[in-house]
């Protein structure tokens, strides 16, 4: 075999995309234990059916095996993942509009497993019908996890996103919000503070073309 | 959890005397001020004056200055190819090595972005990043630590999206970053950590 | 400089802020005892706590010039420590517990009125474990660090009412806890 000299290796599998029929069993073997592929396959056959995203349910499975888990929790685990996924297809076909991508659902369903209770999704979707709620939903989690009060989180991504932020910058106006608890602000004087500079919210530091030009492709089938 | 009397809460609270307790309710204040006391006197942890004082006088460090250094050093990536493969590969890489950098990101796809993995691991041997873009296996997006101060990390390429991740120490240690900020229920008992990446061009 | 290591915060801030940087020595020796207690009682962990209170320590000199009311050093400095603890708390869940959150091991050299003590400390320790972070703070800065109702206000930002009930709930927690640690 010859060797190459790189600096870029080659091309991941885009997240979202769907797992081919045959090759969900071929994946699965020889890692995943016996006892479960029949049950994630068939899993993975009926999302499929349903017109959800299917590689996220192969993960799952690899990742319980990879993980150690026995085969009933990862049939529990990958089960409950494609039921993530139909909640998360089903509140974005609340919104209306274009039906959604699979990376899309993905985000969504990631944003509730953090936690997020379903009729705060519903707010948030509700309230922004015009945007992809998968950042917003992720926004609001992330205020959440840095004990901001629920309903104070939404107000404060849905006033953003009316002050014109849309999708990723509605992250940045968390970390904004973040960073001035860590200045010592209480919560609801970070929040405030946020609110005022709308839509005036620091952007993140982008990596510079040596970065990109250095960063690597994984490549797992290697 | 039961409730207390109310008395107990206003003594406790500085609006009532303790005499004015009957004895059973005196004997609970003096259970939660025993344990206050214990709390309060406990042995002192060891001061951290030394360290607060000589960081002061040291630039603040960034983690992207730290990961930056990593990057400025020289990384020669090798693979093993198919024949068929290497011919086309080749030509390919040879055109992207001559495409002069303008100072924007021609290399990545649109919905593509950056993920930059940094774990404090002092003393590991190895320290691996596994999520699905490695199929869940180690050695695929290693980290490294080549100065030795217990700083890993690695900068990979990912597609736009959230990705969700763990550490693998020493080939068998599973951790979920503790830096990450985010996490999700692994659906196994434990939780992994959860990556928002952004499209290099916003 | 000894008589100044006495003068109230506000005046070394004001020292500090004229460029004595070194200054900010007083404010650490003076303050770090009581951070250190808090932090360790709130992770349990008495290096997790150094990590957070010299961190905060670190923050606050660097945004010092950004605090309002000198007077309420101490209450700023408490916030910034009790906003780490949560956050280390929020993100310790996702990993393994390590074993420095073991119970302490007494001395055997130590005479039995220590090892009692010892003992006893540690069931506190156990029972405080099992409350919610929120109560958890609300206990320490009420009964250990002896705030008063309006500093805890100050520092969360919460109505005083609110803290009460809060202390309240805390205390009936953690009496609930020892009946069951005994």
């Amino acid at each position: 075999m010859r060797r190459v000299a790189l600096f870029l290796l080659v091309i991941v599998a885009p997240l979202g995309a769907q797992s081919g029929r045959g090759s969900v069993r071929a994946r699965l073997m020889g890692r995943v234990p016996e006892a479960a592929i029949a049950v994630v396959d068939s899993v993975v056959r009926v999302a499929e059916g349903e017109r959800l995203p299917t590689e996220p349910l192969v993960q799952k499975a690899l990742e319980g095996a990879a993980k150690h888990a026995a085969p009933g929790r990862i049939v529990q685990a990958v089960g409950a993942q494609a039921e993530q996924l139909r909640q998360a297809r089903t509140l974005l076909e609340r919104g209306g509009g274009t039906p959604p991508t699979a990376i899309e659902i993905t985000s969504v369903a990631a944003a509730m497993v953090r936690g997020l209770p379903p009729p705060l999704a519903g707010r948030i979707v509700t309230a922004l019908p015009d945007e992809p709620p998968g950042p917003a939903l992720h926004a609001v989690a992330d205020l959440e996890g840095h004990g901001f009060a629920e309903d104070a989180a939404v107000d404060l991504i849905v006033a953003a996103a009316r002050a014109g932020l849309r999708g990723l910058r509605l992250l940045d106006v968390a970390t904004a919000a973040v960073h001035e608890l860590q200045r010592g602000a209480t919560h609801p004087a970070a929040l405030a503070t946020v609110r005022r500079a709308l839509p005036d919210v620091p952007w993140p530091p982008k990596p510079s073309p040596a970065e990109v030009n250095r960063a690597r492709r994984p490549r797992p089938g290697v | 959890m039961s409730k207390l009397d109310p008395r107990i809460h206003e003594v406790l609270d500085g609006e009532l005397p303790l005499e004015r307790l009957p004895a059973e309710l005196r004997a609970l204040v003096l259970r939660l001020e025993h344990a206050a006391g214990l709390l309060r006197a406990g042995p002192a942890p060891a001061s951290v004056a030394g360290r607060v004082l000589a960081a002061l006088h040291r630039p603040e460090p960034s983690r992207g200055r730290r990961v930056l250094q990593w990057l400025t050093e020289r990384h020669v990536i090798t693979i093993a190819m198919r024949p068929v493969w290497s011919l086309a590969l080749a030509a390919v890489l040879a055109a992207v090595v001559l495409v002069p950098d303008h100072g924007s990101a021609p290399l990545l796809g649109a919905q593509e972005g950056i993920a930059r993995f940094v774990g404090h691991f002092p003393g590991a041997r190895s320290v691996d990043v596994v999520g699905p873009f490695t199929d869940w296996h180690t050695g695929v997006v290693p980290l490294r630590d080549d100065d030795n101060d217990g700083v890993w990390s690695a900068v990979v390429v990912l597609p736009a999206g959230t990705h969700e991740y763990m550490f693998v120490v020493d080939g068998e240690r599973w951790v979920a970053d503790p830096l990450a900020g985010r996490y999700v229920s692994d659906g196994f008992g434990r939780q992994n950590a959860l990556l928002i990446v952004r499209p290099v061009g916003r | 400089m000894s008589g100044f290591a006495d003068a109230p915060d506000a005046d070394v801030i004001a020292r500090i802020l004229a460029g004595d940087g070194d200054a900010f020595g007083i404010l650490v020796r003076r303050h770090e005892p009581g951070l250190l207690r808090f932090a360790t009682r709130m992770l349990g962990s008495p290096d997790a706590a150094a990590d957070a209170v010299a961190e905060a320590l670190i923050r606050a000199y660097r945004h010092l010039a950004s605090l309002d009311d000198p007077t309420r050093f101490r209450t700023w400095l408490y916030r910034i420590v009790a906003n780490r603890c949560k956050s280390h708390l929020g993100r310790r869940s996702a990993q393994r517990v390590s074993l420095e959150e073991a119970a302490p091991v007494p001395d055997p050299h130590d005479g039995e009125a220590e090892l009692e003590r010892a003992e006893q400390l540690g069931l506190v320790e156990r029972a405080l474990r099992t409350l919610s972070p929120e109560k958890r703070e609300a206990f320490l800065l009420k009964h250990v660090e002896g705030l008063s109702y309006e500093e805890m206000a100050a520092l969360t930002g919460e109505r005083v009412p609110t803290l009460k009930m809060r202390v309240h709930r805390a205390r009936e927690a953690l009496l609930e806890a020892l009946k069951e640690h005994r």
